[in-house]
C-alpha cells in the first residue's frame, strides 16, 4: 500500500500526497498521486494506472472518503496517468475528468462517456474545488502535446506532472528533495529525452517563474520546496532538451 | 468473488470455442455455393441423360443460397457474442483489481470496498447470468435451425448420388460432384454436432 502524506493544511484546505508503495512490482514506474481537498470537496490529480489502483485507493481512503471525490485532473493522456479512470468511475459514475481538449476523444478508451470529460482549452482554465479555484497552466509538449499543470494559489503549490520528475534509486527516494545537486542528476536524462521542445520549455519557464510557488510536486520522484523550485526552473531553462543523449 | 471471476473465465473460454466452431462452419459452407454452380453446369452439359440430376442441382443451389443466408446470421451472432465476451472480460478484470484493493485496504476503506463489492457483485452477477443465458438461447436456436437446413441438404445430396447413376457417359463426373456435396455437408453436420455438444456442457 502507498503512504498518504499531508503536505499542506490550512483551515479546510489540504494537499495529500499518495506515494511510495513498497510492494510495487519493479516493472511499473513509480508515480505520485495528489488529492486536493477544500471544504470536504476533492479533486484527484493524475490518479495513476489500473495496476496501482489498489495501492492508491487504500492509501487515499485512510485520509478521505473516496466517494466524495468529485473531479479528476489528468495532466495528459499516458496510461500511468489515467488508465485507472474506469475504476474510479465505478465508485462515482458522476465523476468529472479535466483533460486537454486534444485528448478528450482518446482517453474515453480507458473509460467514461461524453458526460465524464471536461475539455481544457489550450490557454488553460480555472477548476473550482470547494471554495477555491485551481488554475490549469499550459505545459504543452512537456512532454505531451496537450499537457497541463495545476497551480493552487492558496497553498502556493504547483502540480507539475512530468516536469521535475526524477527516477530515484532505492535509498534516495525520500518524499522531499533534500540535496538539490545530488537529486537533479536523477532528473537530467529523463528531461533531456522526454521534454521534446526548447521553445515549449522556455515558454513554461517564463510562465511559472511569475507564479508564487512554495512547492513543486511532480508525478514521479521527490517534491521541490522553497528555493529548490527557483533552482529547478533555472536548471531546466539551461538544460538542452529533445535529445537522446546530452 | 473469486468464484464469479473463475466462472466468467470458464464461460468466456466456452464462448470462444463456440465462435471458433462457427467460423469453421462458415468457411466450409462457403464452398457449397461454388459446388452447386458446378453441379448445374455439369447437368446442363449432360442434357437429356441427367434430367433428374438437373432438377436436384437446382434444389442444391437453392439450398446453398439458404445456407449462405443462415451463415450470415451466424456470423452476425458471432460479432454480437464477441462484444458480450469483451464486456465480460473487462468486468472480470475490474473484479480482480477490486479484490486486490480489498486485500490492501483497512479500516473505513475496507468497510467501504466490502459494501461496494457486495452491491456490485450482486447486480453484476445477475446481469452476467442473464447475458450469458440470452446468448446461449439465441445460439441454440440458431444451431437447431441450421442443423435442420443442413439435414435437407444431406437428403438432396444423397438423392443426387442416386440420380448420378443414371447419367450415362456423365455418370462418373456427376457421382464425383454429388459425393463432394455429401462429404462437405457431412463436415458441416459434424461441426454443428460439436456446437450442440459444447452448448450442452
Amino acid at each position: 500500500m502507498k503512504t498518504a502524506r499531508v503536505i499542506f493544511e490550512e483551515d479546510s484546505h489540504k494537499w495529500i500526497a499518495l506515494v511510495r508503495d513498497p510492494n510495487r512490482p519493479d516493472y511499473l514506474i513509480d508515480t505520485n498521486e495528489y488529492l486536493v481537498i477544500d471544504n470536504n470537496d476533492a479533486i484527484l490529480l493524475d490518479p495513476g494506472g489500473n495496476e496501482i489502483f489498489p495501492a492508491v485507493f487504500s492509501a487515499l481512503s485512510t485520509e478521505f472518503d473516496p466517494r466524495k471525490i468529485r473531479q479528476i485532473f489528468a495532466s495528459h493522456q499516458d496510461p500511468d496517468i489515467i488508465s485507472s479512470l474506469s475504476l474510479w468511475l465505478e465508485f462515482n459514475p458522476e465523476l468529472k475528468c479535466h483533460i486537454s481538449w486534444l485528448w478528450a476523444g482518446f482517453v474515453p478508451h480507458f473509460g467514461g462517456n461524453k458526460e465524464t470529460f471536461v475539455a481544457i482549452p489550450d490557454g488553460g482554465a480555472d477548476i473550482a474545488v470547494g471554495n477555491q479555484r485551481l488554475q490549469a497552466i499550459p505545459a504543452h509538449y512537456l512532454h505531451s502535446s496537450g499537457n497541463f499543470h495545476l497551480y493552487d494559489p492558496k497553498a502556493k503549490i504547483l502540480f507539475s506532472g512530468d516536469v521535475g520528475a526524477a527516477l530515484l534509486p532505492p535509498g534516495e527516494d525520500g518524499l522531499f528533495v533534500e540535496d538539490f545537486d545530488r537529486h537533479i542528476r536523477h532528473a537530467e536524462g529523463f528531461h533531456r529525452r522526454w521534454m521534446g521542445s526548447e521553445k515549449a520549455k522556455n515558454d513554461w519557464c517564463s510562465r511559472v517563474a511569475q507564479l508564487d510557488i512554495e512547492m513543486m510536486c511532480p508525478q514521479h520522484g521527490a517534491i521541490y520546496r522553497g528555493e529548490q523550485v527557483r533552482r529547478f526552473i533555472d536548471w531546466f531553462a539551461r538544460l538542452e532538451v529533445g535529445v537522446i543523449r546530452g | 468473488m473469486a468464484a464469479v471471476t473463475q466462472d466468467s473465465g470458464v464461460e468466456l473460454r466456452r464462448i470462444v470455442r463456440t465462435n471458433e466452431e462457427i467460423k469453421s462452419v462458415v468457411a466450409t459452407a462457403s464452398r457449397i455455393n461454388l459446388m452447386a454452380m458446378n453441379a448445374i453446369f455439369l447437368a446442363k452439359r449432360a442434357g437429356q441423360t441427367a434430367l433428374g440430376f438437373g432438377v436436384l442441382s437446382n434444389e442444391l443451389r437453392r439450398f446453398a443460397m439458404d445456407l449462405q443466408k443462415q451463415m450470415a446470421l451466424l456470423r452476425e451472432m458471432t460479432y454480437g457474442s464477441v462484444a458480450t465476451v469483451t464486456a465480460l472480460v473487462k468486468q472480470a478484470r475490474v473484479n480482480r483489481v477490486l479484490e486486490r484493493t480489498r486485500k490492501e485496504s483497512g479500516g473505513s476503506g475496507l468497510t467501504l470496498i466490502d459494501e461496494f463489492m457486495r452491491t456490485r457483485h450482486g447486480a453484476s452477477s445477475v446481469r452476467h447470468r442473464e447475458q450469458i443465458a440470452a446468448l446461449n438461447r439465441r445460439l441454440n436456436q440458431m444451431i437447431a435451425d441450421t442443423a435442420q437446413l443442413v439435414e435437407l441438404g444431406s437428403v438432396l445430396a444423397r438423392s443426387a448420388k442416386i440420380e448420378a447413376a443414371y447419367g450415362g457417359p456423365f455418370a462418373a463426373a456427376l457421382m464425383q460432384v454429388s459425393s463432394d456435396f455429401e462429404r462437405t455437408i457431412g463436415t458441416i453436420q459434424r461441426s454443428l454436432e460439436n456446437l450442440t455438444k459444447q452448448q450442452d456442457v
